[in-house]
């Protein structure tokens, strides 16, 4: 059997042979098609890979609560605050929400209010957040140096800071900052740890960095902060759920919580980093179906070109079609025939098409430094296509010269 | 071998009924070597076409070799004439840019000879045309009697019964066209039945039986009993 399947590919062979640049050109053709829409599939995983991999860095399982301020109930007393506060918070901490892996209060003091962050005269314009010890796990902070905080820099309020990078090289330039001292306004920090710099590019161009730039903060104690500020109030809290699917569970548990003890005066919000996902997730497949689109276009010129010179072949051989008709062969040989010599093109379109992709998927990850290997999902796919397009392009003028009767194939000039 | 009763076809031109062949009744024994001679637009190659299946009929019945053919689909037709009738042209329709021994095999292919026995039995069919030793050439490589010549190899290859040839020396010189005649001579007395179309009585009288056609209609048929 194998041996007459390779037999007929022969043919195709010699047939394609016979008009080698015709044939070179309409392989080109396809082969272009297919590495554009390589690229653009490459590309587009290539970019999901990057926002991905920032996502990642505010923790994939990262639920936010605060107070919802466009709270319009016209029974409820608006009131000053956060509506969070240390007592409630504790009661979070000690008894709270199986959804929930850890959680951590978010303390920042309000933007009308100047923020000094000093030493020797070096400044840094950096954020300041009160934490507590466990949000670098929950943000997925890794520290590149000195250690994280720890439970008891909070309940003693030490005045002991992390460093975002930004704020470590403003402040101390190329030296080690950990034991050194520095001011924020009047009060005297020790830096205990400087956190990992975190890719921003992406979300930072779209002008999103999650309201802020993650590499210039500096973290201390949420304690420590408060008794700087003079309040017990809690901005937000950021909490960590058990897996991304529980996400709102973990959301909707807090909140309960939080409206058990303060829900006559103030309602909650949550966003989950979950949502965030799916919302992002939903517009790159949108930007990737519009590429593939138009990468498809070429690839449908590239099948056109087969069409053409398939029909232009089946005109040119007429007379070959019609003394092959004389001496044996059935329709289905012919159609056979043609249908090989499409699929031979589009195929080797194919296999030129994924080896540019590939060149051009490495070149590009070269530059950028995503990695953009093709997956082998990607080759299968490409491959599919290409056998796919020669089919459908081949079979008219396939069927048409099939449907020849020989003597007017034999007598056509 | 080959029996037609009553047989017709007609062409239609726009809206003109062109009757090219009149209730034709014709016999044709194994083993005969027929010439079908006749003025142009007479019927001879329509005729020919029929014999030899490539064209379909409007009525009348035509047996060869003992199957029905006017009834038989277009995958049929093939398959009969492949088995049983080997075809030469006047311009020889050989696939160009393809070997002479690739062109013999064709017939092969169709028939579903194994691939590896095919170049032996190609090589086997020139040597029998004396022109095994341009096997490679391709044809517009070859002279116009070297063309032939292979047409005839591909033509004899699958053993066929008959041999329908189309003008065979229509495009040949005449000391050429002696040479296929002489060929066709050897092919005859070895069994294979021949009817050919030839408009050159020189041709024709290689031939022992000449049906002349006019309009359609067989005008004369001599030298019918030499061969029973």
């Amino acid at each position: 059997m194998l041996v007459y399947i390779v037999d007929r590919f022969r043919q195709a062979l010699y047939a394609l042979r016979d008009n080698l640049r015709r044939t070179l050109l309409s392989i080109l053709g396809i082969a272009v098609g297919i590495a554009a829409v390589m690229a653009v599939g490459t590309i587009s995983k290539g970019g999901n890979y990057l926002i991905f991999s920032e996502l990642e860095t505010f923790g994939l399982n990262s639920v936010w609560i605060f107070r919802d301020r466009d709270d319009k109930d016209p029974n409820r007393i608006v009131r000053e605050g956060s509506g969070i506060d240390n007592d409630v918070y504790h009661a979070l901490r000690s008894d709270c929400c199986p959804a929930v892996r850890q959680l951590s209060a978010m303390v920042m003091s309000s933007r009308t209010k100047r923020t000094v962050v000093q030493v020797n005269n070096r400044f840094s314009n950096a954020r300041v957040q009160g934490v507590d010890y466990m949000l670098t796990s929950i943000a997925n902070d890794s520290i590149i140096e000195g250690r994280p905080f720890r439970a008891r820099d909070v309940s003693v309020r030490r005045a002991v800071a992390i460093l975002g990078p930004q704020p470590a090289e403003d402040l101390f330039g190329s030296a080690s900052p950990i034991g050194r001292e520095f001011r924020i306004n009047s009060q005297k920090f020790t830096v205990v740890g400087v956190l990992k710099k975190k890719s921003r590019d992406f979300l930072a161009s779209i002008g999103s960095a999650g309201g802020q730039d993650a590499n210039n903060r500096i973290l201390i104690p949420y304690s420590t902060y408060q008794k700087m500020l003079g309040h017990k109030q809690i901005n937000f809290l950021q909490a960590e759920a058990i897996t991304q699917k529980k996400a709102a569970e973990a959301a909707s548990q807090l909140i309960a919580v939080l409206n058990r003890h303060n829900g006559r005066n103030y309602t909650y919000k949550s966003d989950t980093m979950a949502s965030y996902i799916s919302t992002t997730q939903r517009i790159l497949d949108g930007v990737a179906m519009i590429g593939i689109i138009a990468a498809s276009v070429s690839l449908l010129v590239g099948g056109l070109g087969i069409m053409n010179i398939m029909s232009t072949s089946v005109l040119e051989r007429t007379r070959e079609i019609g003394l092959r008709k004389a001496v044996g062969a059935r329709q289905n040989d012919i159609l056979l025939q043609f249908l090989l010599e499409a699929v031979v093109i589009s195929t080797a379109g194919g296999i030129i098409g994924l080896t540019l992709g590939s060149i051009a998927s490495i070149v590009l990850a070269e530059f950028t430094g995503f990695p953009l290997t093709p997956s082998f999902f990607v080759i299968l796919i490409a491959l599919f296509v290409s056998i796919s397009v020669g089919i459908i392009s081949g079979y008219l003028p396939a069927k048409k010269a099939a449907k020849l009767r020989p003597v007017e194939a034999l007598r056509y000039e | 071998m080959i029996e037609l009763i009553n047989i017709n076809k007609s062409y239609q031109l726009g809206e003109v009924n062109l009757q090219i062949l009149c209730d034709i009744n014709l016999k044709v024994n194994h083993g005969e070597f027929v010439a079908i001679m006749g003025p142009s637009g007479s019927g001879k190659t329509t005729l020919l076409n029929v014999i030899g299946c490539l064209d379909n009929i409007d009525s009348g019945r035509y047996t060869l070799a003992g199957e029905i053919v006017d009834q038989a689909s277009d995958d049929d037709l093939a398959r009969i004439r492949n088995a049983h009738i080997g075809f030469v042209f006047q311009l020889f329709n050989l696939i160009p840019r393809i070997p002479a021994w690739r062109n013999v095999e064709l017939p092969m292919i169709y028939r579903g000879i194994h691939p590896n026995t095919r170049y032996q039995q190609a090589m086997s069919a020139l040597k029998r045309v004396e022109i095994d030793d341009r096997s490679t050439h391709t044809p517009s490589q070859l002279s116009g009697g070297q063309q032939q010549r292979v047409a005839i190899a591909r033509a004899l290859i699958n053993n066929p019964e008959l041999l329908v040839a189309d003008e065979p020396t229509g495009s040949l010189d005449s000391s050429t066209g002696q040479e296929i005649m002489q060929l066709f001579q050897e092919l005859n007395s070895s069994g294979t039945t021949i009817i050919m179309v030839t408009h050159e009585e020189d041709i024709a009288k290689h031939a022992s039986r000449i049906i002349r056609l006019k309009d359609g209609i067989i005008e004369s048929d001599e030298g019918t009993n030499i061969k029973c």
